[in-house]
């Protein structure tokens, strides 16, 4: 029964993990229908961006102060995180957005593979995992049986509060109208005045400040980080945004903390183990496309002719 | 475009004149002023060796020819003179730019290439200058289509044509593979100096384009379209008479067929379907890993050794039974979703693959000890002997993918031109309006993922025993990339860009061996520029120029053509 | 009475909160032209995709031949009805010929098996679906083009490539979505004479239109629509003077039309009048 909380806790934190990536890539899928291979790559350079601000640029004196580290490693993440969405979105899916679907699809992958890639060649010692400092309190909380580390608890902090403050500015404001008057219709949102360039490239900053702050957050939880955790985690995120609905914020929260407490308990009771729990979730993700392909939020997609 | 083709247009002719001449001039200059750390460069370009400046070779012969080429084309009456002239500049820019940059970055900086120590060299910036001239030389000529020529041939003439062009191709194709050399540490401007030849190569074949000539024999074969596959095919398994026989060619060529067999494969599913499968390299895991376990490996599970052929079809059917099964939720999934769902099989196989999953596969350990193929009693991996002449091991190989490669593009070929195919392109173009035509819009689709898996299935097969070894590692997700890699850049859908593509994929990590940490980011950004530049791939299928590029059918850009007072066939 | 060979009882057409189509019959006898008009929005494309299956009615049934019409559109298009669609959907980087035989696809019964392998058989049945594709081309005034890309063909062109790969499939039934939406007089005229050509061969036809004259010119009977209900079903006599109908397209009740009509003629007679008198007279002020 401890071994249940225990791992229904763990659920728990993978999932605020994945919503803050999940949210990315169902922003992005519901303006301008691409899947974003290249956003848990997103994810990925934030952590390293945090990495290297915490390597090079927070003063030794301060390193161990976390209440000025962290916030200055997530400045440096997020800033990293954003810098390659707004390249990626100007110069590789801006020029194709009216070409065939398979084009943008493509490119997202190639852009993916080159990010892997990219930094795995060029940051220093990338090829094998890099430690990430704990950059929070450290040591766990002990709820009776359940031990959950304070990074944890932070990042189901920190995820749910920017869900919240995303559909609160999705709803709420001006420029949180216009992205959702694009998403349903851009011809006519264009006609209303909405600049859809401006929208879409706020969705793409907003999806990479959640994504750098999941990579920081991530790094600070588990202490380490690698090249390949952006594909990883991707994938989950991107199975959660479809379970909820893509396009649907309330969704792919919903979705990810499912995925998080499915990928934990499968890990602990399905046969094989963690080594097989990405298969379960993969047997959801098939499911979910052939049973209810709107997800759990979402609105069956009508044929127009 | 047209602003800078103004501007130059009044001396335009001299100015082509002035670049010919400059890029014969750049040949025989020498290239750079002192040894470089790994000795000195290829091709007597260095100062030190300049004892006998005329005898070019290598680059500098390519230099050499781009330079008369030009000449000849400004005074000759040829069609298309610009579109010629404008390749050939290209070409030569190529040459001189490539190498400039290897011998700079090579031997530590400028100073190769300029003046260092009181030595001078300037070949490099002359080539590089030269290009240029001849470049806007060309465009200040004028925009063209590539010519046509009317000239019509009888039947054994066109034949001739036909065989010389095709024993030429074989020549080109054995300078290719051979060209710089093997790579490798005992070698290590291979890689430069395969660039460049690439660069020599690309100039001139754009303007025997330009000039008419591939147009006319593309049409000619069309006409002869059976002869053309079988001096195709005999051409092809000549090659071991060629300069590329030796055993390490006959590997690289073997290994390049096995690759485009498996491209064509997934050609059919991306290419004419229009379904983008990411996980496509796990079929051709599957198909290696039943071959090996019927091949009587000592780490097989299965007890059982089967004559190869049963084998290999065997793998083959399996391997399309998981393609059917992988293509069963496209009957209810989009296009965007089925990459990922794609993605997610092709993990699953690795993974399982990696664990040993039923005992199959041997994890870590893969399956050594696949023995090579053996036909009455030769095995494929020993050199050959025909009368007085002694084949390279391994030639047998050779031939057996040869022939593999030529049954799959026939299979492609006839699906393509089929009900069948007509259906799939039909999906990809419009799914709704294909439905709305009575096409079973799943059916077709399962059967797109089946056909494809089983080829990719026979593929593994042959790879096995080549290879010797059948290990998970073979069969990631990166090598999904690369082959789909290959697939655009060769031209989605076309025939022979699947086998370009698989070519230069694998060839070019063979030469540029030093590169080869950075290869697959190389194959990232390379998909991304790509589908920005020419998503239409190389060798673009008539179909899929038309989709993606805008062109119209005679092959020039659309404004190019209004810019021109050609009769369009645009409004 | 024979049965008709594709009727709609009683169809209803429902989306969330919304009611596109309210028990709409329709009846389709053998050699028939039907037209169907209505003002935009009314759910004539939405009716036209209950009859191919495309949505599946949420009250009422279509029967074709009389029996119930399959769910699935592929389905649908082997029993024998075939579609044109309002905003051309032809294949834009597959030939002419190629569109055309893709339609040929359902009466054509060469599998895979003989795709990849193309045997005898499989030779003289693309010979027979190349050769029947030539003929619907000629059929619609379309020679001599087989191998332009269907991209680059004029507006006109391809709405009736489109109906040729429709007429590849053999069908029973034809449906037609506005196949003369922006052509000139000439080129309507051309469709209108192709349409009764059509009918001669013994497919029975619905159209869409706007073009009143088009429609009454050529049908057999005319079905309005009018915000998703059926106003009024008869002949083009009948429907033509239907005060209801005049009301729905122009939105005024028929006296006052009438009136309209009426003021109008006087004011070109009076402005004709003071153009040929020498005497500058001020034109009557009514507007219409």
């Amino acid at each position: 029964m401890s071994t249940l909380l225990q791992q229904l806790a763990n659920g728990v934190v993978q999932g605020a993990l994945i919503a803050l990536i999940a949210l990315g890539y169902t922003m992005v899928y519901g303006i301008i229908q691409l899947i974003n291979f290249a956003h848990g790559e997103v994810f990925m350079v934030g952590a390293y961006g945090g990495l290297a601000t915490y390597t090079w640029l927070v003063p030794d004196s301060v390193k161990d102060v976390w209440y000025v580290s962290l916030p200055l490693v997530l400045i440096g993440g997020v800033a990293v995180s954003v810098a390659v969405a707004l390249v990626m979105e100007r110069f590789a899916y801006r020029p194709l957005r009216n070409a065939p679907r398979l084009a943008p699809l493509i490119t997202a992958l190639g852009v993916s593979v080159f990010l892997q890639e990219f930094v795995r060649n060029f940051y220093p010692n990338a090829t094998a995992a890099l430690p990430f400092p704990g950059v929070f309190v450290q040591g766990q909380l002990v709820l009776g049986p359940i031990r959950v580390g304070y990074s944890g608890i932070l990042l189901i902090f920190v995820s749910v509060i920017l869900s919240v403050l995303l559909q609160t500015y999705i709803n709420r404001s001006r420029m949180g109208r216009a992205m959702r008057a694009t998403a349903q219709d851009p011809d006519t949102a264009k006609l209303m005045g909405v600049n859809p360039d401006r929208v879409i490239v706020l969705t793409f900053v907003l999806g990479a400040v959640l994504a750098g702050v999941a990579g920081v957050l991530f790094g600070t939880y588990l202490n380490n980080i690698n090249t390949d955790m952006g594909f990883q985690t991707g994938i989950f995120a991107f199975t959660a945004a479809v379970l909820g609905g893509v396009g649907s914020i309330r969704g792919a929260v919903v979705g990810a903390f499912i995925i998080g407490l499915v990928k934990s308990l499968a890990g602990q009771y399905m046969p094989g183990g963690t080594q097989y729990d990405y298969v379960w979730i993969f047997v959801m993700l098939i499911l979910v496309l052939v049973f209810r392909p709107q997800g759990l939020f979402g609105e069956p997609e009508r044929v127009r002719a | 475009m047209s602003k800078i083709a103004n501007t130059v247009k009044p001396f335009a002719r001299p100015l082509a004149i002035v670049g010919g001449v400059l890029l014969i001039v750049a040949a025989l200059l020498p290239w750079v002023t002192f040894a470089l750390n790994s000795g000195n460069y290829p091709d007597r370009a260095t100062l030190q060796y300049f004892d006998a400046p005329f005898q070019v070779t290598g680059f500098r012969w390519h230099m050499l020819l781009l330079g008369v080429l030009v000449l000849v084309a400004v005074f000759a009456p040829i069609p298309s003179k610009a579109r010629v002239i404008r390749s050939l500049g290209w070409g030569g820019l190529a040459v001189a730019l490539i190498n400039s940059i290897f011998i700079t970055t090579e031997g530590g900086g400028l100073g190769a290439i300029t003046a260092s120590d009181g030595n001078v060299a300037f070949g490099g910036i002359v080539g590089i200058v030269a290009g240029l001239a001849v470049i806007f030389a060309g465009t200040g000529l004028g925009i063209e289509l590539p010519a046509k020529w009317n000239i019509k041939l009888a039947r054994p003439w066109a034949y001739l044509v036909l065989v010389v062009t095709f024993a030429a191709v074989l020549f080109a194709v054995a300078q290719t593979l051979t060209a710089g050399g093997q790579g490798g540490p005992a070698n290590p401007y291979a890689g430069g100096l395969f660039l460049s030849f690439l660069g020599f190569a690309a100039g001139l074949l754009t303007a025997l384009n330009g000039f008419g000539l591939i147009g006319w024999i593309s049409e000619l074969s069309e006409k002869h379209r059976a002869f053309s596959v079988v001096v195709l095919l005999a051409c092809a398994l000549l090659l071991p008479f060629t300069n590329a026989g030796s055993e390490y060619w006959m590997t690289v060529a073997a290994n390049i067929g096995i690759y485009a067999a498996t491209a064509i494969g997934l050609n059919i599913v991306v290419g004419l379907a229009g379904l983008l499968d990411l996980g496509y390299v796990a079929f051709m895991g599957i198909g290696a890993v039943v071959a090996a376990n019927l091949s009587g490996a000592a780490a097989s599970k299965v007890g059982i050794d089967l004559p190869f052929p049963i084998a290999a079809i065997i793998a083959a059917i399996i391997a399309g039974i998981f393609g059917a099964v992988v293509g069963s939720p496209t009957l209810r999934v989009r296009g965007d979703y089925l990459a990922i769902v794609t993605l997610a099989f092709g993990e699953i196989f690795t993974r399982s693959a990696q664990n040993n999953i039923g005992g199959l596969t041997n994890g870590a350990n893969a399956i050594p000890g696949v023995p090579p193929l053996n036909l009455f009693g030769k095995e494929f991996n020993e050199t050959l002997s025909i009368g007085s002449v002694e084949l390279p091991a391994g030639v047998l190989y050779y031939v057996l993918i040869v022939l593999l490669v030529a049954g799959v593009m026939a299979i492609f070929a006839n699906l393509k031109f089929s009900r069948i195919g007509r259906a799939w392109i039909a999906i990809r173009e419009d799914e709704d309006a294909a439905r709305a035509m009575g096409i079973k819009t799943g059916k077709a689709k399962i059967l797109a993922f089946l056909v494809g898996a089983t080829l990719a299935g026979l593929a593994g097969a042959v790879f096995a025993h080549k290879n010797g070894t059948v290990s998970y590692e073979s069969f990631k997700f990166l090598e999904s990339v690369t082959l789909l890699a290959a697939v655009i850049l060769g031209g989605m859908g076309s025939i022979p860009g699947a086998v370009l593509g698989a070519s230069l994929l694998f060839v070019l990590p063979e030469k540029l061996r030093e590169f080869s940490d950075y290869r697959l980011m190389i194959f990232g950004l390379a998909l991304v520029l790509i589908m920005r530049f020419r998503p239409q791939g190389l060798v673009p299928d008539r179909h899929r120029r038309a989709e993606l590029a805008g062109e119209d059918v005679g092959g020039v850009p659309v404004d190019e053509v209004h810019e021109h007072d050609t009769k369009g066939a645009t409004a | 009475m024979s049965t008709p060979v594709l009727e709609a009882r009683d169809v209803s057409m429902v989306f969330g909160g919304l009611k596109a189509l309210q028990n709409v019959s329709l009846k389709l006898d053998e050699g028939k032209v039907v037209g169907l008009i209505g003002p935009n929005g009314a759910g004539k494309t939405t009716f036209f995709n209950c009859l191919t299956g495309l949505y599946t009615p949420t009250t009422g049934s279509v029967l074709l031949k009389g029996d119930v019409l399959p769910g699935d559109p592929a389905k649908v298009t082997t029993a024998g009805v075939a579609r044109t669609f309002q905003n051309i959907r032809l294949f834009p980087s597959m030939t002419v010929l190629e569109n055309v035989m893709v339609g040929r696809h359902v009466r054509m019964k060469q599998g895979p098996l003989a795709s990849i392998f193309h045997g005898p058989g499989y030779r003289k049945g693309e010979r027979a679906a190349r050769e029947r594709s030539s003929e619907l081309l000629e059929f619609v005034n379309l020679p001599g083009i087989e191998d332009e890309l269907a991209r680059n063909l004029p507006y006109g062109d391809q709405r009736r490539l489109e109906i040729a790969r429709a007429l590849a499939t053999d069908p029973a039934v034809l449906l037609l979505d506005e196949p003369t939406a922006g052509m000139n007089p000439q080129e309507t005229e051309a469709t209108r004479r192709l349409i009764l050509a059509i009918r001669e061969t013994g497919v029975s036809v619905v159209v869409i239109e706007h073009d009143i004259k088009f429609i009454f010119s050529l049908c057999d009977s005319v079905s309005v629509l009018v915000q998703g209900q059926l106003l009024v079903e008869g002949s083009p006599e009948v429907v033509r003077r239907d005060p209801r109908v005049i009301e729905a397209y122009l939105g005024k009740p028929p006296d006052e039309v009438e009136a309209e009509v009426a003021a109008m003629v006087e004011e070109t007679q009076h402005t004709k009048a003071a153009e040929t008198t020498t005497e500058t007279t001020k034109p009557e002020g009514e507007q219409a």
